[in-house]
């Protein structure tokens, strides 16, 4: 209590300097905050997106990526086949789709894409969550119900036409809220419309729903044994799979971060060690008057540690808004919060924070306390 | 036997300039009865070095100091400076009060370091600014005060642990001759008791308040000489 008296004065003795150190690491802090808040976020989403989505196994052809857009490959035979060992393989129900991408893939302004369902099967049979905006719920039997999200981001609205070949247009007759970031970016429309417009009677996706009391990664498992050339990926499979992914993402961040905090540190380190440099003399006087050298140690090393935390808190606190300013454009733009801070990220950062300190302060503390009192008096 | 509370037996400083060695104390012995003991010489003479080893600032490189009872010369750097908080107060010719602290503070400061709780270190402090009549400057930073009065603000920080020793080097050297009688009368009152006043000085008329003057040169202790 007392050295941190001692350690608040000397700061205050230096405002223009200590608030410039603040800040270095307020903006180390928060930029590592922030970087790391997309991994969080894209964790938090992808969980709230799963449990979302009714189904728990997409069966596609082997070598469609996790999150990858299925090709139309999938023949009539896997479905029956399929629906022939739905009992013991432990499937509850099941339904082929047919999906087709139109534009670009990158700008998810001009990208559309057209999920085609079965007739008797809706929007809801996809995402159970889901509910009528406008119009109407099932794209059958010749029109489009466009996701929420995808509605705003194209500008489309009920009567609308679109087209998905040179002779195939359909209207708009529904919007809808799917109640999750993924399926309000689809278009949903007939099967055979979209089987029509690629010219195929292939399905490019099934979807099926576990029975209760079987694991869907057993199922999965068991869907790939008995139907060579499918992938059979079951939700948690691929949650496991984004999870590998984000973490990889999140130490390619943490490095990018890591230089911000490395130049924060290094502020930390030259602030206490040019008061070290200046200080010598009083220092002098402190081991004339009869501290000990712990207490100089202490003294200096709290300097730093100070400086760290309150900047590491204000930097935190910066992270958390730019972190909702980030989710504001990521909302409007895909329909997810990309960006979360967690309680546990906050405290990895508080923790980089405090150790940048320590490390920072080791140094100059360690000079400081070893200060010879004749030399610091000049009595030489 | 009595514990000696400040007592040098043939203490002796070499430093090594280049390839000569020089030697700043030759051979100091004297045991400093209590009262005001001036040390007097030309510069270069050995006061500081003398100084520097009886506060155990600096180790001597032959010879014992006792300070309080403690053999300096055989203590590690932070147990002198332990020796020191307890039994010694310091008054510098200048640079004496830490800047950031006010004159309450400072006068403060030793009892914190020596972990004196903080109404009692305020009220003590209090009453040592009182003493050297400084009670008006209590929230006065270092730098807010005139020379005299930061000597005034050292004399009381350097009583706040009641010590046994007493070290002023050259007090009133920064001081008008006002400022620095007032100063110097204020240290001449501390020799109560058992408590010795150590008075490094060059200046005659500073040494005429001590008991008893000690001759420094080139190093050796030349002439000690009691005064009435």
């Amino acid at each position: 209590m007392e050295t941190l008296f001692l350690v608040v004065r000397n700061l205050k003795a230096r405002p223009v300097r200590s608030l410039l150190t603040l800040l270095g690491i307020l903006v180390a802090t928060a930029s590592m905050v922030l970087f790391l808040s997309f991994g969080e976020g894209l964790r938090k989403a992808l969980s709230a997106e799963m449990t979302k989505f009714g189904p728990q196994i997409r069966v596609v052809a082997e070598g469609t990526g996790t999150f990858g857009v299925p090709n139309p490959e999938l023949g009539p035979e896997v479905l029956s086949t399929l629906k022939a060992h739905a009992d013991e393989l432990g499937i509850a129900r099941l339904f082929p789709a047919a999906v087709m991408m139109k534009g670009s893939g990158f700008d998810p302004a001009t990208t559309f894409l057209f999920y085609g369902l079965p007739e008797g099967i809706t929007p809801k049979d996809l995402a159970p969550a889901a509910k009528v905006v406008a119009g109407r719920l099932d794209p059958h039997p010749d029109g489009a119900v466009v996701g929420k999200q995808k509605a705003e981001q194209s500008r489309l609205t009920l009567g609308k036409t679109l087209r998905l070949s040179r002779k195939i247009a359909l209207p708009i007759v529904g919007i809808v809220d799917a109640g999750s970031g993924f399926a309000n970016s689809f278009i949903f429309v007939p099967m055979k419309t979209v089987q029509e417009a690629l010219n195929t009677t292939n399905y490019s996706v099934i979807l099926v729903y576990v029975k209760e009391g079987y694991a869907a990664d057993e199922v999965a498992e068991k869907i790939e044994a008995l139907i060579p050339g499918v992938d059979a990926q079951s939700t948690t499979e691929a949650v496991k799979y984004a999870e590998r992914a984000i973490r990889i993402g999140d130490v390619i961040r943490f490095g990018i971060s890591l230089i911000a905090l490395i130049v924060g540190g290094l502020l930390v380190a030259n602030t206490v060690m040019m008061s070290v440099y200046e200080r010598i003399r009083e220092f002098g006087v402190m081991r004339a008057i009869g501290a000990r050298r712990g207490f100089i140690f202490r003294l200096v090393l709290f300097e730093a540690l100070l400086l760290a935390l309150s900047g590491g808190a204000l930097g935190v606190a910066a992270g958390i808004a730019g972190s909702q300013v980030v989710n504001v454009y990521t909302t409007h733009a895909v329909g997810l919060a990309l960006s979360a801070v967690t309680p546990r990220l906050v405290l990895f950062s508080m923790l980089v924070a405090v150790t940048l300190g320590m490390v920072a302060g080791v140094i100059p503390a360690r000079v400081a306390s070893r200060i010879s009192v004749i030399e610091a008096l000049g009595r030489v | 036997m009595k514990k000696p509370i400040l007592q040098a037996k043939n203490l002796t400083k070499r430093y090594r300039q280049g390839e000569a060695w020089i030697e700043a104390l030759k051979g100091f012995s004297y045991d400093f009865p209590p009262g005001v003991t001036a040390v007097v010489g030309p510069s270069g003479s050995g006061k500081t070095t003398l100084l520097n080893l009886l506060a155990g600032f600096d180790t001597p490189t032959e010879g014992e100091v006792y300070l309080a009872g403690n053999p300096l010369h055989a203590l590690g750097e932070d147990d002198r400076a332990g020796v020191r908080l307890l039994h010694a107060g310091f008054v510098f010719q200048s640079w004496n009060l830490l800047p950031t602290l006010t004159a309450l503070e400072n006068v403060a400061f030793p009892m914190l370091l020596k972990g004196v709780p903080a109404k009692e270190r305020t009220e003590r402090a209090r009453a040592l600014l009182a003493e050297v009549g400084l009670s008006h400057r209590e929230d006065h930073f270092p730098r807010q005060l005139s020379g005299g009065e930061q000597q005034r603000v050292a004399i009381a920080r350097a009583l706040a642990l009641d010590p046994l020793v007493l070290f002023a080097d050259e007090p009133t050297g920064n001081l008008d001759s006002a400022a620095g009688s007032r100063v110097l009368e204020l240290l001449v009152r501390q020799a109560q008791g058992e408590r010795r006043v150590v008075l490094v000085t060059h200046d005659p008329e500073v040494a005429a308040r001590a008991e008893r003057i000690l001759r420094l040169k080139d190093g050796a202790l030349i002439e000690i000489q009691e005064r009435p």
